[in-house]
Formats: structure tokens, C-alpha cells, sequence
């Protein structure tokens, strides 16, 4: 019931193709980084147990899959995501410029109840790439959106590195729980169909 | 571009979920094992079973949305769909035909005709969620759901039960359907007799299936006593039935509530293809499997909690987890042909973009380009849909309620049986204190078609007062129970339907008459076997592995 939907916290993760989506999760979830590049193929979502306040969650973390490329992701996608992850590539100001669009993207697909309120975190990722050399957009720049979107939470990653990762998620946990499920009238008696075990039963009284 | 104005125009209907781009991107790579054009349910099944054997796959889409012939889309925008602008002429077959390739132009059919709507649209408009394919469902224990399992996609959807079960309209009133033993023994509208008649009946149909099962299932020898002797099995089931002792009503029952027969058993017309009673028994072993299969789920039917476009996007999600490639607002403008016009060598997009392939797939709202013999429609059928806005449950206290209406039961003309699928706010598919009714009925004369959707909405519901004051204003104290549920707004229309075809280019099965998937489903697991004959379909293991926890399944 309502506990079962509080245990559960679906997070999304959103932004332009190669600005680090999976291996932010990988590294969160596996303490894993490949160099490799390929759109993202073979996650669905990764999970990982949470602690807080002595309450354990279940984060169950969401990847794109791919459909972001083309702006391909259907509004299923959305559905019932308790926060949304806004990334961008620091070396890469196109992705930061295109914060805003996942951002009105993600507010009139998923409508969530109060816009206004939803919970976002924004991570400018790889900041590890050339010593910072490369970097194009500015850690004031990042923060100045951010505040003009409702103080949204900041975070500079380094995905490879494992810089900053476990202390963006514990704040995407941390907003997710806090942000109250709608009117969630429908949510109990869900039918679940992937937990079927017992197929086959009876259909009628033996009389 | 031409185009670029029919997306816009689509996008209409996506309510601007999207940004609408300028200019169509450029796909890389550009060459794939499979395309496909068009998001129904059929192209997503076959673009999650090709991506689940390792073929590459390019899934585009001109609409802003998923679902094609399949989806479900906000009440403000369905008579756009229904009435789509007619797509401007191209001509890029003219513009370019290159040296080894013939270009041919691909062009839409009309699926939709004779659309009526009446009454005001009820505000807000965007929280009612149509479905194209209504009025439809999933049984528990069907290949759908099995589907979904195997894909790994029954992660991406939720259902509810059509916890009200069924109601079959008869002699001017609606009776509960017993539809299993307990039902029976629960019922207080059926005499003792009939009771007893349907329970050795329920008794005779059970003890065949599970015989059947069991000499299937292993050493081949079951319980051959208790089985239904072949030639019964061949039989009419109407004949059957009658050779049972069932009366007209129990007859009814079986026939269009439970073994959902559409057309008239009863009839004096001989050549009309009558169900036979292994046909019957088969949907019944269905129904009666489907009921007690998910420990929650109440009766033998489930439905995707806000519509059921939730399925494609389900499965294309899948898709695109095995890697295929999804591009939304990219229409297909033609297709290219080896200079002898023999075979189809790939598709032309709306970007002026050439992409190979082995095999291109379209939805069935596109005219095949057949080269010498033009498609005639000979092929095709029409079912009449509806779709209403009430005020209240047609069945007090239940949310999500299907109802029958056996041929001839609203007027003698009545051919075929009227179903309607009442679905209410828990579903996410209106707002609270609305329901949403969806109603057809198979036809090959479209205004008999029509009348009997009519009669039917008649029957059920009441028109608004014409004061515009919404018939709300009981003065009475009269019991409410027995005040109908107000009409608000109707839409009705005709839909062709065609099935698919194989061959270098498959076109996928439309939406067809029936309550269920399980001819859409039959149908593209056989294109797909024409295609990959070597290849299983969606493979058990074609779900995506998770790290180590089941979460999902946390209750």
C-alpha cells in the first residue's frame, strides 16, 4: 500500500546524449567506469537500498535507454519519477543550454502536482576531463540557473573519478523521499503482474 | 516541407510535449537490420522481438507521441485524430530517383470515417485519456501479459482489475455474468435450476480442460472419460450448448459474455461462420485460468492504468534497452525499391535522409505500395466504436465494469454483440466522479453498426437535459440508484480494419474488433516468424537483468 509506494523511489535521470548519464549511475550503483562510450544500451534501471534517517528506500534509478538522442522518450518514461536528475557536461555548453528543455520537458510530461515544488538536482559532469582545462561552463554559471529555477541542488561530478557521486545521490534520495506522492488514490491495488506465482488456481468451489 | 506541417499538426494532439523542431535530425548510422515506421502495438512487439535476437533496429514515428493505430490520447484532441488533414501531395519520387534504386512513394490511408460527436466537451479536457483500440483488455492469463513478462516490459506498465466484472444485458435488464462455479453459487438472480444447469456444465468444461492439459502436458494419456468427444468439439457450440440442456438466457451467457462470440449463433443464416465448441471451449479455459491468476486481481480481466498506449511505449522501452533507435516527429515519406521493383531496399525520411535495411515494416495506416495490383479493400472490415463521458457507474459501487449486449437484445436488426468497457478515475484515464464508456460492435453495414451503438447508449444512459443544467437536480428523494448515468459528451466512428501482411514489406494487423489481443498478438508473432523463421520470439531471457535485488517486486 502506501508503504509499499514510500519504499520505492523512482528517480530519473535526464540530459543530452554522452554527458554521462549511465556511468553516473554505474558508478553510484557499481563503483563501476568504463571509458567506453556507447549509447546506452542493455540498463533498464539499476537499484540500490538507501538509508535515511534510519528509514531504508529503495532507489530505483532510471536511464534514458537511448530515446533521449532523438527526444524520443515517451511519456510512460515519466510516470511517477520522485525526482528528476538534470545533467550536463561542464566541457560542453550545448548540454547546459539544453537544461532547461529536459527541464520543461520533464514538467509537462510527467505533470507532476506541483511543479513548482518538484524536486530536480543538477550535476555538471566531468569535471575531471583535462585537468578542468576544457571546461566551458563556469560552476557560478551552473549555480545562477540553478537558484533562478527555485534553488535547485547543485553538484559537480566527476563520474570517472567517483568524485562527488555518493553525495549527489544521497541528495536525489534525500529529495525524493521528501517529495510527497499525488494523490496516489490508485496506487494500492496495482495488480502485480511480474510477482505471479501462483497461476492455475481453482476457479470455483468444488460442490 | 510538406511534412513539416503535418507534424506540426500532430503535435496538436501531443499538447506540445515536445519542442517542436525545425529541422529533421540526420541518423547515424545509416543502414540497419530492420525499420520500422509506426509505434502501435504490433510494430513494438516486432521491434523489441528483433532488438531481443540482436538485430539493429530504427523504430521512427511521424506523430510526437507513441501508439500510431494504438494509442491514447488527451479527449481534446481525438476528433483531430479521427479527421487527420490530408497529408499534402509529395513528390520526392520524381525528385530523385537515383541510379540503382526506384523511389516509391508511401501514403496514408483513411482508418477512420463517419465520426459524430455530440454533447459538450467535459473540462479539463486533457485529463480524459482515449483509447484508439477500446473498448479492450487484457485477460490475466493471456499472451500479452506473458509478453510483457518475457520482455521484461510488465515492469514499465501497471493494471488494474475490472473489478465490477461482467453484466449481460437481456430481456431489457442487466444480470451479473456467472462466470465461474463460485459465481454461479453467489448469484441471486438465477433460478435453482439454471444454476444447476450451468454448474454441471462449468463441471463438464473444467473437467475437459484439465484433462486436455494433462494428456498435453506429459504422458498423452488423460483422463480420456472426462473429455468432450471430438465430435462435440467440432460442433457449433451453440449446438453444443443446447445439447447441454442451457436455456436461451445461460445460452447467452456462455456464448457472448464468456466465450465473447460476436456475431449471432442464433441466426437463420446458415453461411454465417459459426463458433465451434473447441473455438468456445478455448476462450472459457482462458477466462477461467485468467481468474485467481494474480493474487490481487479481481475476475479475468486487467487494464493499463492510463490507457492502453502504456503497452507499445512498454515494449519499445524494451527495444530500446536492446539498443534499437527511437526517433519521434520523423515521417517516412517513401520507400526505395531495387530497379526491378522487386524488393524493398529501405526508407526514405521526411529529412530527405536514405536509410537501408533488410526488412521495413510499417503500421497499417499506411497504403502498401503494391506495384502492379492496387490494395482493393477486399480484404478489409469495419467495427464501429464509441466513446462516452458519463456522470456515474452504470454499476453501482463498482469502478471498471464490462457489459454485453447479446445480438438482438437492443432490436431485432442487432447482428453482432455490442460490447461497452466502463472505466472509471482509478485508472488515471479521467478525473474523479467522471467514468469513461467505450463501446463496439463488428459491422459490414455501418449505419446498422452505428444504430446498435446507439441503442445500446440508450439504453444505458440518459441524455443531458437540454437546459444545460446536467440533470443533476434530483427534486425527488427517489432511491438515486435507479437514476441512469447522465450522457455528457459521445463521439462515435467507424474503423477499418486490415490484417497483416508479410512478405519484403509487412504491414502490421490494425486494431481489430475483439476485446483482447490475441489476434493482433497471433498475427505479428507470424510476421515476425516470416521474417526471422530461425529466431524464437521474444525469448524468456530477453529481460534485462537488474543488479542483484528484486525491488520491483517489493509488495
Amino acid at each position: 500500500m502506501a508503504t509499499r509506494r514510500r519504499m520505492l523511489l523512482k528517480v530519473i535521470i535526464l540530459g543530452d546524449s554522452g554527458v554521462g548519464k549511465t556511468s553516473l549511475m554505474n558508478q553510484y550503483v557499481n563503483n563501476r567506469f568504463s571509458n567506453q562510450y556507447k549509447a546506452t544500451i542493455g540498463a533498464d534501471f539499476l537499484t540500490k537500498e538507501v538509508q535515511i534517517d534510519d528509514r531504508l528506500f529503495t532507489l530505483q534509478i532510471w536511464d534514458t535507454a537511448g530515446q533521449e538522442r532523438f527526444q524520443s522518450l515517451g511519456v510512460a518514461f515519466y510516470r511517477g519519477a520522485d525526482c528528476c536528475v538534470l545533467v550536463y557536461d561542464v566541457n560542453v555548453s550545448k548540454s547546459f543550454e539544453k537544461l532547461n528543455n529536459w527541464r520543461e520537458e520533464f514538467l509537462i510530461q510527467a505533470s507532476p502536482s506541483d511543479p513548482e515544488n518538484f524536486p530536480f538536482v543538477v550535476l555538471g559532469n566531468k569535471i575531471d576531463v583535462d585537468g578542468g582545462n576544457s571546461r566551458t561552463v563556469s560552476e557560478k554559471k551552473a549555480k545562477a540557473w540553478c537558484a533562478s529555477k527555485g534553488n535547485i541542488p547543485y553538484f559537480e561530478t566527476s563520474a570517472k573519478e567517483g568524485f562527488n557521486v555518493e553525495a549527489a545521490f544521497e541528495c536525489i534520495a534525500r529529495n525524493a523521499v521528501k517529495n510527497e506522492p499525488e494523490e496516489d488514490m490508485y496506487l494500492p491495488d496495482t495488480i502485480d503482474v511480474g510477482g505471479a506465482g501462483r497461476q492455475q488456481r481453482s476457479s470455483g468451489c468444488e460442490c | 516541407m510538406a511534412e513539416a506541417a503535418a507534424d506540426s499538426s500532430n503535435s496538436a494532439v501531443d499538447g506540445g510535449g515536445s519542442n517542436v523542431q525545425n529541422d529533421y535530425p540526420t541518423i547515424d548510422p545509416t543502414s540497419f537490420d530492420v525499420v520500422l515506421c509506426g509505434t502501435g502495438l504490433p510494430e513494438s512487439v516486432l521491434a523489441a522481438a528483433c532488438a531481443a535476437v540482436g538485430k539493429t533496429v530504427l523504430h521512427v514515428d511521424p506523430s510526437p507521441f507513441y501508439g500510431s493505430l494504438y494509442s491514447s490520447i488527451p479527449l481534446s484532441s481525438l476528433t483531430s485524430f479521427l479527421s487527420p488533414e490530408a497529408s499534402p501531395p509529395t513528390s520526392s519520387a520524381a525528385a530523385a530517383a537515383s541510379d540503382s534504386r526506384t523511389v516509391v512513394d508511401l501514403h496514408r490511408r483513411s482508418v477512420y470515417s463517419d465520426v459524430e460527436t455530440s454533447g459538450t466537451v467535459p473540462e479539463p479536457a486533457r485529463r480524459f485519456t482515449v483509447d484508439m483500440v477500446g473498448p479492450r483488455v487484457l485477460y490475466c492469463a493471456d499472451e500479452a501479459v506473458d509478453l510483457l513478462l518475457r520482455s521484461g516490459g510488465s515492469h514499465h506498465v501497471e493494471f488494474k482489475s475490472v473489478e465490477g466484472g461482467s453484466l449481460l444485458y437481456w430481456e431489457g435488464c442487466l444480470y451479473p455474468v456467472p462466470d465461474s462455479r463460485q459465481a454461479i453459487f453467489k448469484d441471486t438472480t438465477l433460478k435453482l435450476k439454471e444454476k444447476n444447469i450451468l454448474f454441471r456444465f462449468f463441471k463438464l468444461v473444467q473437467a475437459h480442460i484439465a484433462a486436455a492439459s494433462a494428456s498435453s502436458d506429459e504422458t498423452g494419456q488423460g483422463d480420456a472419460s472426462t473429455k468432450i468427444p471430438e465430435e462435440d468439439l467440432d460442433l457449433p457450440f451453440v449446438e453444443f450448448l443446447k445439447k447441454q440442456g442451457l436455456p436461451p438466457k445461460m445460452r447467452a451467457v456462455v456464448l457472448y459474455a464468456i466465450a465473447m462470440v460476436d456475431y449471432d449463433q442464433d441466426g437463420a443464416d446458415p453461411c454465417d461462420k459459426l463458433t465451434t465448441t473447441r473455438e468456445g471451449i478455448q476462450t472459457i479455459a482462458l477466462y477461467s485460468s485468467s481468474i485467481g491468476r494474480f493474487a490481487n486481481a479481481e475476475g479475468a480481466f486487467i487494464y493499463p492504468m492510463y490507457g492502453h498506449a502504456e503497452l507499445p511505449q512498454a515494449f519499445c522501452r524494451c527495444a530500446a534497452v536492446k539498443g534499437a533507435l527511437y526517433v519521434l516527429r520523423m515521417p517516412v515519406v517513401a520507400l526505395l525499391m531495387d530497379e526491378e521493383k522487386k524488393h524493398f531496399l529501405g526508407a526514405r525520411l521526411a529529412s530527405g535522409q536514405d536509410i537501408l535495411c533488410q526488412q521495413l515494416i510499417i503500421d497499417a495506416s499506411y497504403k502498401i505500395p503494391t506495384l502492379d495490383v492496387p490494395f482493393d479493400g477486399s480484404d478489409s472490415w469495419k467495427v464501429v466504436r464509441g466513446v462516452c463521458i458519463i456522470s456515474k457507474s452504470v454499476k453501482q459501487g463498482s469502478s471498471n465494469v464490462l457489459v454485453i449486449f447479446p445480438p438482438k437484445s437492443l432490436e431485432e436488426q442487432q447482428v453482432a454483440a455490442v460490447r461497452l468497457l466502463q472505466l472509471s478515475s482509478n485508472l488515471a484515464v479521467c478525473p474523479p466522479g467522471m467514468f469513461i464508456s467505450y463501446l463496439s460492435t463488428p459491422c459490414t453495414d455501418v449505419s446498422a453498426g452505428k444504430q446498435s451503438i446507439k441503442k445500446a447508449i440508450d439504453t444505458l444512459f440518459s441524455p443531458q437535459a437540454s437546459d444545460g443544467s446536467e440533470g443533476h437536480f434530483e427534486t425527488t428523494n427517489e432511491s438515486t440508484e435507479d437514476v441512469k448515468p447522465t450522457l455528457i459528451w459521445s463521439c462515435l466512428y467507424v474503423q477499418e480494419i486490415t490484417q497483416g501482411t508479410s512478405g519484403s514489406l509487412l504491414s502490421c494487423p490494425m486494431p481489430d474488433e475483439y476485446l483482447d489481443y490475441r489476434n493482433v498478438l497471433g498475427s505479428t508473432k507470424k510476421l515476425f516468424a516470416s521474417i526471422y523463421p530461425d529466431e524464437e520470439f521474444l525469448p524468456k531471457k530477453s529481460a534485462p537483468v537488474y543488479a542483484d535485488d528484486a525491488s520491483d517486486s517489493a509488495e
